[in-house]
C-alpha cells in the first residue's frame, strides 16, 4: 500500500515537472493550453479578426494610445518594419501563424513571445528615437537565424505626419 | 375540447402585433447601434489575400486527389505546360513535381480572382475544387528528371555566371541583416512550409516575373504577406540572380525529390 502511494506521488511530481517545463518553454501560464480555442486560429489569421493584413501595423486607438499588431511566422515578422513614436506607451499585440517565436528588441530589455493560438499583449515605452533590430529569439525552424524585423522609433511630431488615418509601417512600398 | 384549443389559438393570435412591434424595435435599435459604430472608427477596408486557409477540411480535399483522373484532366493543360509538365516557353511555369498544396491554392486563387492572370483565370474557372485536387495529385507524381526527347525550355544557362555566388548566398543563407530568410528554408530541400512550391526545376523567367509582381504588389495572394515582405527587400539584381540560378537547374533539391 505504501509503495502504491509513493508511486502515485512520484507520478504526480513527474506530471508537475512536465507542466512546469512547458510553462518555462513558452513563458505562458499552463492554463492557456486548456482554454480551448479562445485565441485566434493560427491558420485562418488572414481571413477574419484583428490580424488581417490590412489591420497590421501601428493603429491609433480612440483614447489616443497606440496599438501595434504583428504576426510572427516562419521566417518573417509582418510587418517587417514597424514605426512608433518616442516617449509614448505602445501596446504590442502579436500572435504566431505557425511555431513559437520570440521578439527581442536589441538594445533594450524588452521582449515578446509569439505563440500560435494566443495573443500576447505587452506595453512598452521607447524613451529615445532610434532604430532597433528585432531578431527572433526562439528557435523556430530552418530559417530562424535570418528572421529579423526592424523597429524605427521616431520623434512624436514626426510620427503624426506619417500617413494619418492608416495603419503605419515603414515597409518599402 | 375544440372550444379550448380555439381560445388558445385566438390568444396567441392576439399577441402577434405586440411581439412584432417589440421585434421591430429591437431590430431598429441594433441597426442604429451598428451604423453609429461604423461612423466612429475609420477602419481601413479589410483586405483578404486568399480565401484558402490550411484547415483540416482543405487538407482533406487536397489529399483525396485522384492522380488518374488528373491525368485525363491534364489534357487541357498540356498545350502550355507540356506533356511531361515542363513548358516549352520560359515564361510559363513547370508543373512536374509541383507541391500539391501550392498547386491547389493557386488554382483556387485564380478562380476567385485573388491571383490575376488573363489566361489562367478563364481556364481555372473550368476546374472545380475536386478537379484541382486531382490535377495536383497528377502533377506531383510527374518525374523532374531531364528528358532530351521532350521539348522543354527548362535548363537555361545564366546570362551572367558572376551572379551565381549572389544567388547561392541568398538561397542557402539569406540575409540576416535585412531579415531575408534563405529560399531553401521554405521552398526545400532543407524544409518545406505549407503552400511554398519547390523551385529546383522551375523556369527562371517565370520566377523573376513572379518576384517582381510580389515586390510591386501586382501579385498579393500570399497568406500573411510572407512572400511580399521578402520580395520587397530584394534588389533587381538579386531577383535576376536567384531566378536565373534556379532556372539553370543549379538550385538545391533537383535530385533529392
Amino acid at each position: 500500500m505504501k509503495k502504491k502511494i509513493g508511486f502515485a506521488v512520484a507520478m504526480v511530481l513527474v506530471g508537475l515537472a512536465l507542466l512546469s517545463t512547458r510553462y518555462y518553454m513558452v513563458d505562458l501560464p499552463v492554463w492557456h493550453f486548456f482554454g480551448g480555442g479562445k485565441g485566434p486560429d493560427p491558420v485562418t489569421l488572414h481571413l477574419q479578426g484583428e490580424f488581417v493584413e490590412s489591420n497590421l501595423g501601428a493603429a491609433e486607438e480612440p483614447a489616443g494610445s497606440l496599438t501595434v499588431r504583428m504576426i510572427a511566422q516562419q521566417f518573417v515578422f509582418v510587418p517587417q518594419c514597424i514605426v512608433v513614436p518616442a516617449g509614448v506607451p505602445i501596446t504590442f499585440r502579436i500572435t504566431s501563424a505557425d511555431a513559437v517565436h520570440k521578439l527581442s528588441f536589441l538594445g533594450t530589455n524588452y521582449g515578446l513571445e509569439a505563440v500560435p493560438g494566443v495573443v500576447t499583449e505587452e506595453t512598452f515605452t521607447f524613451a529615445k528615437a532610434g532604430e532597433f533590430k528585432i531578431p527572433c529569439h526562439e528557435f523556430c525552424g530552418a530559417g530562424h537565424y535570418a528572421m529579423r524585423g526592424h523597429l524605427k522609433v521616431v520623434p512624436r511630431d514626426q510620427f503624426a505626419s506619417l500617413l494619418p488615418g492608416e495603419r503605419r509601417t515603414c515597409e518599402p512600398r | 375540447m375544440s372550444h379550448a384549443s380555439q381560445g388558445v389559438r385566438l390568444r396567441i393570435g392576439a399577441r402577434w402585433p405586440g411581439t412584432l412591434l417589440v421585434l421591430l424595435a429591437i431590430t431598429l435599435l441594433l441597426s442604429g447601434r451598428d451604423s453609429s459604430a461604423q461612423k466612429e472608427n475609420s477602419e481601413p477596408p479589410v483586405r483578404i489575400p486568399s480565401d484558402v486557409a490550411w484547415t483540416e477540411e482543405t487538407l482533406t480535399i487536397i489529399s483525396r486527389g485522384d492522380a488518374f483522373r488528373g491525368l485525363l484532366l491534364a489534357r487541357r493543360c498540356n498545350h502550355c505546360h507540356g506533356e511531361e509538365g515542363f513548358s516549352s516557353v520560359p515564361g510559363f511555369p513547370n508543373l512536374a513535381g509541383e507541391d500539391r498544396l501550392s498547386f491547389w491554392k493557386q488554382m483556387q486563387d485564380f478562380r476567385s480572382g485573388k491571383r490575376t492572370s488573363p489566361v489562367m483565370q478563364g481556364i481555372a474557372e473550368g476546374f472545380s475544387a475536386r478537379d484541382a485536387a486531382d490535377l495536383a495529385a497528377y502533377y506531383a507524381m510527374l518525374p523532374t528528371a531531364s528528358d532530351p526527347q521532350d521539348n522543354r525550355s527548362f535548363p537555361q544557362s545564366m546570362s551572367d555566371s558572376a551572379r551565381a555566388s549572389m544567388a547561392i548566398r541568398l538561397i542557402v543563407f539569406g540575409d540576416g541583416q535585412r531579415g531575408i530568410p534563405p529560399c531553401q528554408s521554405c521552398h526545400g530541400p532543407v524544409s518545406y512550409v505549407k503552400g511554398a512550391p519547390p523551385l529546383a526545376t522551375q523556369n527562371g523567367a517565370y520566377l523573376e516575373e513572379q518576384l517582381e509582381h510580389f515586390s510591386n504588389g501586382d501579385r498579393a495572394n500570399d497568406i500573411n504577406v510572407r512572400m511580399r515582405s521578402i520580395a520587397r527587400q530584394l534588389t533587381a539584381e538579386e531577383k535576376t540572380a536567384v531566378s536565373e540560378y534556379y532556372g539553370a537547374g543549379h538550385g538545391p533539391g533537383v535530385n533529392s525529390r
